[in-house]
């Protein structure tokens, strides 16, 4: 059943890939990507890494519909409303910055949020335990390492992302 | 290109070729491929049109392909040996991989088609950049992965490279052109004398960079792409053209000046390793190189070609650029070789 699944997944991946080679327009390409995307993330699910799958789809096809559909809205509007325009929206936004603030000084002050796996400095080996005697699975223990002592390969995959859309917004916005 | 993204890509350009060279985990060095391609597209395509995207596309799909291919043989190291270590690339496949994944990106031979014609399609200054910086950080990972690097491979497509570079750039015309094929030829001395001896391969780079900074910032000064217009550069700046002409010779490896050290140095390390066929046809190949080279000195400084009067009245305007750098770096490359001693010691 498994293997039925697996291959007719990859079938799908590819033939989506197929799709996105050979476009009639950019913007079946980009659903071409898309589709093959999410089978993707059905291929590595049914492989057994489901929070994996999960948050892939999530994320990554999350935010490529998001960009995606941000620099298809940029190319119809030009001049989008900003912020500053109007006066209700400004309030409104100003509000939310300063509630937000007051949570996060309150979650500072408060005391501090104990993890799974404690660590000392950025130098020192982090044993995760996958087995039984954890408490939790070893794929969120995983995203728990990612953002205690993997949190400079998170800064450095942020800029990344934020240099690919940078470099996508200023070659494609002409002279 | 407006200086706010001027400043991101530049940032990032630097940022990304240090990560690649500090790291030690096979991930990081990727990501800092993946940036770096990012980076140099924007640079590239510092004037919109079409001839700049079709060099920034070619480069894309090239170095995207080949980070795709730097990607799975990671992934056959990593599912062999389940470790990260750049050092430690064990598996025989993996490493076939991994150096021709790098050898596309350095556009060693079978894979150098994309070098003139990126080359070509970009701006002057972007082109210094894409044929000195950007050679750092894959030549970086080569002397990493140095000593499990398949000699027979990299041996063929070095060789393949000096051969190519310089009959390439035979009967071209274009500037760029000559200096991509020149590029191709340098690399693939560097990555002959990689799995011998790594340290002359950082001489050889550090020579090529300075020979290539100096020979683009000759052509920058004088707004010239092509042997024709390098020609006429006679009655603006008569020094300038003399020194070109010393320039080019050094980058073809004539024995007082900078570029005959990693020449004579490669050739001495691979005649101590007893082999001698293949410096014999390191250095007959380069002749190739040397010969083009010497048909743009010959246009440049020890002829005169037909122009037109008002072409002549050149020399009674100031020159609008000023390069700060470049009579440092004039001498750089062409006056280093008394102090080989210090380089190889400093290497």
């Amino acid at each position: 059943m498994m293997m039925y699944f697996v291959f007719v997944l990859s079938i799908m991946f590819v033939v989506s890939f197929v799709g996105v080679s050979s476009k009639p327009s950019p913007i079946y390409g980009g659903f071409g990507l898309i589709v093959g995307g999410g089978v993707g993330c059905g291929i590595v699910l049914s492989f057994g890494g489901s929070f994996l799958g999960l948050m892939v789809f999530l994320i990554y096809l999350g935010g490529m519909l998001v960009v995606f559909g941000y620099t298809t809205a940029m190319a119809t509007e030009q001049y989008p409303e900003v912020w500053v325009s109007n006066k209700v929206v400004l309030g409104g936004f100003l509000l939310g910055l300063v509630v937000e603030f007051l949570m996060m000084a309150y979650v500072l002050e408060g005391g501090e949020v104990e993890v799974v796996s404690g660590f000392n400095g950025l130098g020192d080996w982090v044993v995760c335990d996958v087995g039984d005697s954890g408490f939790s699975g070893g794929e969120a223990e995983g995203v728990a390492a990612l953002y205690s002592y993997g949190a400079w390969l998170m800064v450095v995959m942020g800029w990344s992302l934020f240099i690919g859309v940078v470099v996508i917004m200023e070659i494609t916005r002409g002279s | 290109m407006n200086p706010f993204i001027s400043i991101i890509t530049f940032t990032t350009l630097i940022l990304s070729t240090t990560i690649v060279v500090i790291s030690s985990h096979w991930l990081f060095a990727w990501v800092g491929f993946e940036m770096n391609m990012m980076a140099i597209i924007p640079i590239m395509m510092k004037n919109f049109n079409p001839r700049t995207t079709e060099a920034s596309t070619k480069y894309f799909l090239t170095q995207a392909t080949a980070s795709a291919l730097l990607m799975m043989a990671i992934m056959i190291n990593l599912s062999h040996s389940g470790q990260w270590t750049i050092t430690k690339l064990f598996n025989p496949t993996a490493s076939m991989l991994v150096t021709i994944a790098l050898a596309i990106k350095l556009g060693l031979s079978p894979f150098h088609f994309w070098v003139p014609e990126v080359t070509q399609g970009i701006p002057l200054s972007t082109g210094l950049v894409l044929l000195t910086w950007q050679k750092i950080a894959p030549l970086s990972i080569l002397y990493q992965i140095s000593p499990s690097i398949n000699m027979n491979l990299m041996l063929t497509m070095s060789l393949l490279s000096i051969l190519i570079g310089g009959w390439g750039g035979l009967n071209q015309t274009q500037l760029r052109k000559i200096m991509a094929y020149s590029s191709i030829a340098h690399m693939g001395w560097m990555t002959t004398i990689l799995p011998y001896n790594t340290t002359m391969t950082l001489l050889n780079l550090l020579i090529y960079v300075t020979m290539t900074f100096t020979m683009f910032m000759l052509f920058i000064q004088n707004s010239t792409t092509t042997t024709l217009s390098l020609s006429q550069t006679w009655n603006k700046t008569p020094i300038t053209t003399t020194l070109t002409m010393l320039t080019l010779l050094s980058m073809g490896g004539l024995p007082p000046l900078s570029g005959f050290i990693p020449k004579w140095m490669i050739i001495q390390e691979l005649t101590k390793n007893e082999t001698l066929i293949m410096p014999t046809f390191m250095a007959t190949t380069a002749l190739l190189n040397l010969y083009f080279y010497m048909r743009l000195t010959y246009s440049t400084a020890l002829t005169l070609f037909p122009s037109t009067n008002n072409m002549k009245m050149k020399w009674q305007f100031y020159p609008t650029k000023r390069m700060t750098l470049l009579p440092t770096a004039i001498v750089m490359s062409t006056m280093l070789l008394p102090l080989t001693p210090m380089l190889s010691t400093l290497l």
